[in-house]
């Protein structure tokens, strides 16, 4: 105990006893808590009301005070809302303080670590605190924010421990650059990188973004920069937006160590709904049930186009040592299903906090142990970090602070996509009758491969054991990563404040990426079958990648008051900022492979080790920046910021560029406080804001390049040197010495109210932004000899409006109801691309292209579909009986929702507490392989049904004038469509990712202190949680999560591609306090 | 403690003044040099990209294009890659990357050499010329019309305008006459970095000569005038032709190896074999008791084979051989997916068969001076040579289509041009698919050519051109407008 405590707990002391010396009064006990909490506050003023007369809690939040039978207590602290409270006739008077929460007193962080008040504020700054933030127990800080604040789309691709989180505010406003929002903590702008492994989105492995390294129980708040306005003085990558995290300080008067144990279960949220009519085996098509052939059986298929079930026993899989395995030929409806088991997680943190009335710490310890829901211990995330942020006052003008985090993650991430490793690729193909789920004993002759006699049991001569693929291939991550924050600040005036500033965000991320090296034949002695040899080269491969941010700041903050209305404050401040990053990519010879199987190194290289990347790069930026703040008296304020950037990836003549930013509020109920509307309106605020944000490039665009000699083939290449022949090429994307830099400029207007005390709560925000001058590398025809060219053009718009809304029917001491909900619209527009160009890639394949289309939403699926007529009904051809493809690739419909919104409870009777989210996307679209898949395959529910004589359902056909005839009659090959057909109109593929989820739900409860009375716990809480717990998607979508994105969080999205599949989460948790 | 403050503020005031002194900021910004990549590249150095890329585009895109469309393999029943060219329904996303190996790599670092004004550099200047001549010769013998006057230069022309294909061909032949006096020239030998000859000048000389010859004969159908003259001019040169293959010699060295056969093992393809024997070739092969054919093919007959087996298919009829095995096109062509020994396949730029069936066919046309018959049979056993098949003297002697197919001919330019077209096809099977379909759309030789089983346009239709690319579609505003596969190119006869 620190010794002014020690002084006023002598003081309260003595009162006590000059009291009790004086007065024939009643003796009152009890405790002062927190009603959040129910941590006890010490240090709280109780006083006898209309007298000076009063103690102070001690440590443990308790106060004794003597006083007349009849006197009334009140109770104030700094930062609570005072309470009065009679003294009982007899028994203790506990008392349970609520933290002030009205918006006239709120405090926010904004960019660069200013605390400003809310109501001061011009544009919208939403903030969720600790206790939201971790209700549904997300390891992720980023897809913990889902559903709790308007104007954000948050997409979380399988929502395991370290998969990716796209985060994007208002829209995002670039065609190919980062849409993502810029991610503080504690004023440290940290990397939130997604390098997705793999070769392509279609053979991805989901690493992760560096922006989920954070752990949630570590944070104290998170504050939205939703507009560029907000975010002007961080410069260029705040464009997007910017997360303001802050995270936990050590609190005056308060020694705690808080231990958060969450226990998490996990189980995939959603799989394809499956036929279960027809088994193993592929027919040849015919279209009538006149040419009705049963399933010829092979038993090596992975085709689900066989005979209809009989039930009866027949042998299946491969015929070894004479004997062929029996089973009934009948449906296994949960073969998939079971394969998949329970997913643990254990989510540990400890932290401690303490603070004197000079010094402050807080430091946390955290770990985070994860087997997800693939069989064994193959798909594991391990997160390990130390957090300490400390404060202290060197003398009365000069404070130090340091904030420091630690983080080591060692993971194993499954492999989506179509490649030999895809798992869920392997899985999706399995017949309905295999009884996949039981095959994971390898040393089972009919489960496995044998590396001694090089042969194979498997039934599968196209898939690979699931099981074996979790055993053999890998792709092991190991990060390490120190973000840290070093500040000073001198106050060498009470109305001038300096602080100089560094920060610093380092790491290294090193990956393995493991393919074995075999060549199987089959083992059937039957001669029956298509058993074909199952042969890979192997490879090892090394990705290194570091990545360094450094930033230092000073800021000179000067405050004056005109009189007793007029207060202006201005800002100045210079940064600096250099990142550098390394890239090297190696792996085993590419076609060669591995010379000795099960050896992995760069040694064992069956050729030249291929160098995939080697890649430095440096980007330097000097920024100056100014605000100015003019308030009057309470409700009028008035900001102006002007920034300066020079950067060293723009040319010379260009490379200095000037933004400015303009905002207001008006606190108008201020105004109203007199009469008697103000009972009713008891907070209402306007704001507007005008702002530009400049932006420049990536390093290194402005020269061409050579490089060495790849000559691409489809899939191929040939490679240099060749021999000891060198080579080099030109590069592909033409340099361009006149870019200037980018420029984003947004509108914003919007209102924050207050009704009935603030029982009833409103925030409406309509806004515009409009980027211009994009940076963009832009395909031009390859007969110039080159692929691409940067240049500024392109433009594009989002306008939305955002509102929240949120109510407390109920409030008694007892039971609180609160409701709130979030409802956000947002219309992106590309609205010029450079001449000639309609449209530029931002993702997908070879036949759907995932694009920036002008005149359309950004993020367009394009691709060919079947064609329709005027009412929807698909056109075949009456020959056939199949659909006609459309002559050109069609616009699908883009990944972005057309809305969103969120709706969330909570109930609070006395120390249980309930509270659940909800939240819904409507109107996006995705493309799914998964979908893709299990058609071709004949697994999915739509290949069921009836497989001859039927016509296509609602279908018409072309008369010779051209009109619809509704076709009944002219029957289709089932078999046919789905595995040939359909192949040439991937837009088929492309469905509706609208969905609701019960986002998270949560049921705690909190011992009171009577309770813990024997135990050395100041406070307990026990609880029930879980996220991503239900998801309800429309018929279309019979397939998978909408959210499932094989490639990251990049801005290519809404690509299912064989992915991660998302997981159900829920556990039970354990807070306790000593 | 008094004095520490004063430090402070010390520091301070400097940090202050370092920040905001300007003077430092330009050179602390000047970051922006690459250091991952040189800024240019020795015309030595370029050669080499030049030479590899057209040969993969003649060694895989269109080896597969070529020889699918020339009836010598067709798709297996037990894969499904190359399905759509078997039912000639190519999408224009199939010639993207060709066309990209074309300009983006082999023109423009061709382009990039002719440019150079170092010295000493004519030699290599003198191949680069060829190596345009012949890449331009595939894009307009493919495609048609493509971009050659204003391509290859983006700022000047960022949308390059299609040229004529009759355009194209005479700066086909300005270029092969540039090329000839920097052969000539003494300069110093690109040596090891020429990947086809080893810096040997008079392999060039006779390759120009070669490629002019075959230039102007593609001609023959359409502007005979043209043809004629051209090959009069040529002979009066006194011109040695090809007597080595045009070809980089591939390694098993992982990355080095013959482009289809490193595709096909690529791990995307996973060495499944995707191409088998067409029966529209090896059913010739066997009418004339052919020995090449077990050299093309990997032969799967009697009791060698699998169960399931078939020696070959008819074309595009994978449908009705559902899951059949059939033999596969042999390691000495590069198509045998699960055989090493593919890898070190040549790909023939241009052959020294077919060296001697071009001078065949200027001679029996009466454009040159010559013995066709003396041509004719060293064709034939040039092929003989290449595919270690041994001495061809008795199949020329006996085959219906050997010497008695010209014999019979003699007289009659018409079938002695049918002769060694359909001799020049046989030699061209697996080595060269693209050029016999070439010279299959320029005189409708060899006739036996059917239609694909597994075709999706009109009875009695053909593919006489390749698609132009998707990615010229979307990104030149000149683009020509999408032309059919089954119109012929302006060199090409309507119904061969």
């Amino acid at each position: 105990m620190n010794m002014k405590k020690k002084i006023l707990l002598i003081i309260g002391l003595c009162l006590v006893v000059f009291c009790q010396a004086f007065a024939q009064n009643r003796t009152v006990t009890g405790t002062v808590t927190d009603n959040q909490d129910k941590t006890p506050i010490p240090g709280v003023t109780v006083r006898i009301k209309g007298t000076q007369t009063g103690v102070q809690t001690d440590i443990a939040g308790k106060y004794t005070l003597t006083a007349p039978q009849n006197a009334t207590l009140i109770f104030s602290f700094v930062g609570y809302v005072s309470a009065e409270q009679p003294i009982p006739a007899s028994g203790p008077l506990n008392v349970a303080l609520s933290t002030e929460t009205k918006a006239l007193s709120e405090v926010v962080v904004t960019s660069q670590g200013i605390r400003r008040e809310k109501r001061t504020l011009g544009y919208s700054a939403p903030t969720v605190s600790n206790a939201e933030l971790t209700q549904g127990e997300n390891p992720s800080v980023l897809t913990s924010l889902t559903g709790k604040i308007a104007g954000v789309n948050i997409t979380s691709a399988s929502n395991t421990p370290g998969s990716s989180t796209r985060i994007v505010l208002r829209g995002g406003s670039s065609i190919t650059g980062n849409n993502q929002a810029l991610i503080v903590v504690d004023e440290v702008p940290i990397d939130n990188s997604s390098v997705v492994g793999g070769a392509s989105s279609l053979t991805a492995v989901d690493f992760g973004n560096r922006g989920n390294d954070i752990d949630p129980n570590d944070v104290e708040s998170v504050t939205v920069l939703e507009g560029p306005a907000a975010a002007a003085l961080y410069g260029s990558r705040a464009s997007n937006g910017a997360i303001i995290i802050t995270t936990k300080s050590g609190h005056a008067g308060k020694t705690e160590v808080t231990l958060n144990s969450s226990n998490t279960f996990s189980s995939i949220l959603k799989l394809p709904t499956f036929q279960n009519e027809y088994g193993q085996g592929y027919m040849s098509g015919s279209a009538t049930s006149a040419g009705y052939v049963t399933g010829i059986d092979d038993a090596s298929d992975n085709f689900s186009w066989g005979a209809p079930f009989t039930g009866k026993t027949e042998p299946w899989g491969q015929e070894i040592d004479g004997v062929n395995q029996m089973k009934p030929y009948s449906a296994l409806p949960n073969n998939i299903k079971d394969f998949f088991t329970t997913g643990f997680a254990a989510d540990n943190n400890l932290g401690i906090s303490s603070a004197t009335d000079k010094s402050s710490f807080y430091l946390s310890l955290n770990s985070l142990n994860s087997n997800g829901i693939y069989p064994g211990n193959y798909d594991t995330y391990d997160k390990y970090g130390v957090r300490f942020n400390g404060k202290t006052k060197i003398s009365d003008k000069f404070t130090a602070g340091i904030n420091i985090d630690y983080n080591k993650i060692q993971a194993n991430v499954p492999s989506g996509g179509q490649n030999a490793n895809g798992i869920w690729n392997s899985l999706m193909q399995t017949p309905r009758d295999i009884p996949i789920n039981t095959m994971g004993d390898l040393n089972n002759k009919y489960n496995g491969y044998n590396t001694v006699s090089n042969t194979y049991g498997f039934y599968g001569a196209f898939v690979l054991n699931p099981y074996w693929q979790l055993a053999n291939f890998s792709n092991l991550d190991d990060v390490n990563r120190v973000t840290g924050n070093f500040n000073l600040t001198y106050k060498p005036f009470n109305w001038l404040n300096i602080e100089e500033r560094v920060t610093a965000d380092s790491y290294a991320d090193r990956r393995k990426l493991i393919t074995p090296k075999y060549d199987f034949t089959p083992a059937d002695e039957s001669g029956a079958g298509l058993w074909i040899d199952e042969t890979n080269n192997g490879s090892y491969e090394i990705d290194q990648l570091n990545v360094n941010e450094v930033n230092h700041d000073l800021i000179v903050t000067a405050t004056h008051d005109f009189g007793k209305d007029f207060h202006t404050s201005l800002l100045l401040g210079n940064n600096v900022r250099e990142r550098s990053t390394t890239a090297n990519f190696t792996s085993t010879n590419t076609s060669g492979g591995l010379v000795v199987p099960g050896w992995y190194n760069l040694e064992n290289s069956n050729g030249p080790v291929d160098v995939i990347t080697d890649n430095i790069s440096i980007q330097r930026l000097v920024g100056f920046y100014g605000d100015l703040n003019l308030s009057y008296k309470n409700f009028l304020n008035l900001e102006g910021t002007l920034r300066n950037d020079r950067s060293s990836t723009l040319p010379v003549n260009n490379y200095s560029y000037w933004y400015p930013s303009v905002n207001g509020a008006f606190v108008f109920s201020e105004l109203l406080k007199n009469s008697g509307f103000g009972d009713f309106l008891s907070y209402g605020k306007l704001r507007s804001s005008f702002a530009q944000v400049g932006s420049d490039t990536n390093p290194y665009e402005l020269n061409t390049i050579y490089a060495s000699t790849v000559v691409n083939g489809s899939f191929g290449n040939t490679k240099f040197p060749f021999g000891n022949v060198p080579a080099l090429q030109v590069g592909s994307t033409l340099g361009n010495s006149t870019l200037k830099p980018e420029q984003t400029t947004s509108f914003e207007i919007g209102t924050e109210l207050g009704f009935l005390q603030d029982r009833i709560k409103a925030d409406f925000s309509y806004y515009v932004n409009d980027s211009k001058n994009q940076i963009v590398s832009i395909p031009i025809p390859n007969s110039t000899g080159y692929g691409f060219n940067t240049i500024n053009a392109g433009e594009i718009q989002n306008k939305g409006i955002t509102l929240s809304l949120s109510g407390t029917p109920i409030k008694t001491e007892d039971f609180t109801w609160e409701l709130r909900g979030n409802y956000y619209k947002n219309n992106s527009d590309v609205v010029s691309l450079p001449n000639g160009v309609s449209q530029i890639a931002i993702g997908g394949f070879v036949g759907m292209g995932i694009v920036a289309a002008k005149g359309y939403p950004y993020g367009e699926f394009y691709g060919v579909t079947n064609q329709t007529d005027a009412e929807g009904r698909t056109i075949i051809n009456k020959t056939t009986g199949q659909p006609i493809p459309t002559t050109s690739p069609q616009y699908l419909g883009s990944y972005n929702p057309k809305y969103q919104a969120s709706f969330g409870t909570s109930l609070r009777y006395k120390g249980f507490n309930f509270d659940v989210l909800f939240d819904v996307k409507h109107g996006g679209v995705l493309f799914s392989d998964t979908k893709s898949l299990t058609d071709f395959v004949g697994t999915a529910a739509e290949t069921g049904g009836p497989r001859f004589g039927q016509p296509f359902p609602n279908s018409v056909y072309l008369d010779a004038s051209g009109k619809s005839v509704p076709n009944t009659s002219i029957p289709y090959s089932v078999y046919d469509y789905y595995t040939s057909v359909i192949g040439n109109t991937p837009g088929m593929d492309v469905i509706d990712a609208s969905y609701v989820k019960l986002r998270s739900a949560s049921l705690s409860y909190t011992f009171n202190k009577t309770q813990l009375k024997s135990l050395p716990f100041s406070a307990l809480t026990i609880g029930l949680y879980g996220n991503n717990l239900f998801l309800w998607t429309p018929k279309s979508n019979a397939y998978v999560d909408p959210e499932v994105n094989s490639s990251g969080a990049g801005n290519e999205q809404g690509l299912d591609f064989a992915g991660t599949p998302s997981v159900r989460n829920y556990g039970i948790n354990l807070k306790v306090t000593f | 403690m008094k004095r520490k403050y004063r430090n402070l503020k010390q520091a301070f005031f400097i940090g202050l003044v370092a920040a905001i002194g300007f003077s430092g900021c330009k050179k602390f910004l000047a970051v922006n040099d690459n250091p991952n990549n040189p800024d240019h590249g020795d015309p030595t150095l370029l050669l080499p990209t030049t030479q590899a890329a057209i040969s993969q585009v003649i060694g895989n895109q269109f080896q597969v294009f070529g020889n699918i469309w020339a009836e010598y393999w067709t798709q297996s029943p037990v894969a499904s890659q190359y399905k759509s060219m078997d039912q000639y329904a190519p999408l224009n996303t199939d010639f993207d990357r060709p066309w990209l190996n074309l300009y983006r790599v082999a023109l423009i670092n061709a382009d990039l050499i002719t440019k150079n004004t170092g010295a000493g550099l004519e030699n290599v200047k003198g191949i680069a010329y060829l190596m345009k001549a012949y890449s331009y010769q595939v894009a307009t013998d493919a495609f048609g019309d493509v971009p050659l006057s204003q391509a290859l230069q983006p700022t000047v022309y960022p949308n390059p305008v299609y040229d004529k294909q009759q355009v194209v061909y005479d700066s086909i032949f300005m270029y092969i006459s540039k090329a000839m006096p920097l052969l000539k020239a003494n300069a110093a030998s690109p040596g090891a970095q020429d990947m086809i000859y080893n810096g040997d000048m008079s392999k060039w000389i006779a390759f120009a000569n070669t490629l002019e010859l075959r230039a102007y004969l593609r001609l023959s159908s359409v502007d005979q005038a043209t043809a004629q003259a051209g090959i009069a001019a040529l002979y009066q040169t006194n011109p040695t032709f090809l007597t080595e293959d045009a070809t980089i010699t591939y390694t098993s060295t992982g990355g080095n190896e013959n482009p289809f056969y490193n595709e096909a093992t690529s791990p995307t393809l996973g060495k499944i074999q995707n191409v088998v024997a067409s029966s529209t070739v090896v059913d010739e092969f066997k009418k004339n008791n052919d020995p090449r054919l077990a050299k093309f093919y990997t032969l799967f007959i009697d009791k060698i084979a699998p169960v399931d087996s078939l020696e070959s298919i008819p074309q595009g009829s994978y449908l009705s051989n559902v899951n059949k095995k059939v033999s596969p096109p042999s390691p000495l062509v590069g198509g045998q997916a699960n055989d090493p020994t593919s890898a070190t396949a040549p790909v023939k730029l241009m052959s020294v068969a077919e060296s001697y069936f071009l001078q065949a066919e200027a001679v029996a046309r009466g454009w040159a001076a010559g013995d066709v018959t003396a041509l004719y049979k060293q064709g034939i056993q040039a092929s003989f040579t290449a595919t270690g098949a041994g001495d061809a003297t008795t199949y020329i002697a006996s085959a219906p289509d050997g010497l008695p197919a010209l014999t019979a001919a003699v007289g009659n330019v018409k079938d002695e041009v049918k002769a060694i077209i359909t001799q020049k096809y046989y030699a061209m099977c697996g080595f060269q698919g693209f050029e016999a379909w070439n010279e299959w759309r320029r005189t409708g030789y060899p006739t036996f050519l059917v239609q694909s089983a597994a075709s999706t346009i009109e009875p009695g239709q053909m593919p006489l051109r390749m698609l132009y690319p998707n990615s010229e579609l979307t990104s030149n505003l000149h683009f020509p407008g999408v032309v059919p596969i089954t119109t012929p190119v302006w060199w090409g006869i309507s119904n061969p």
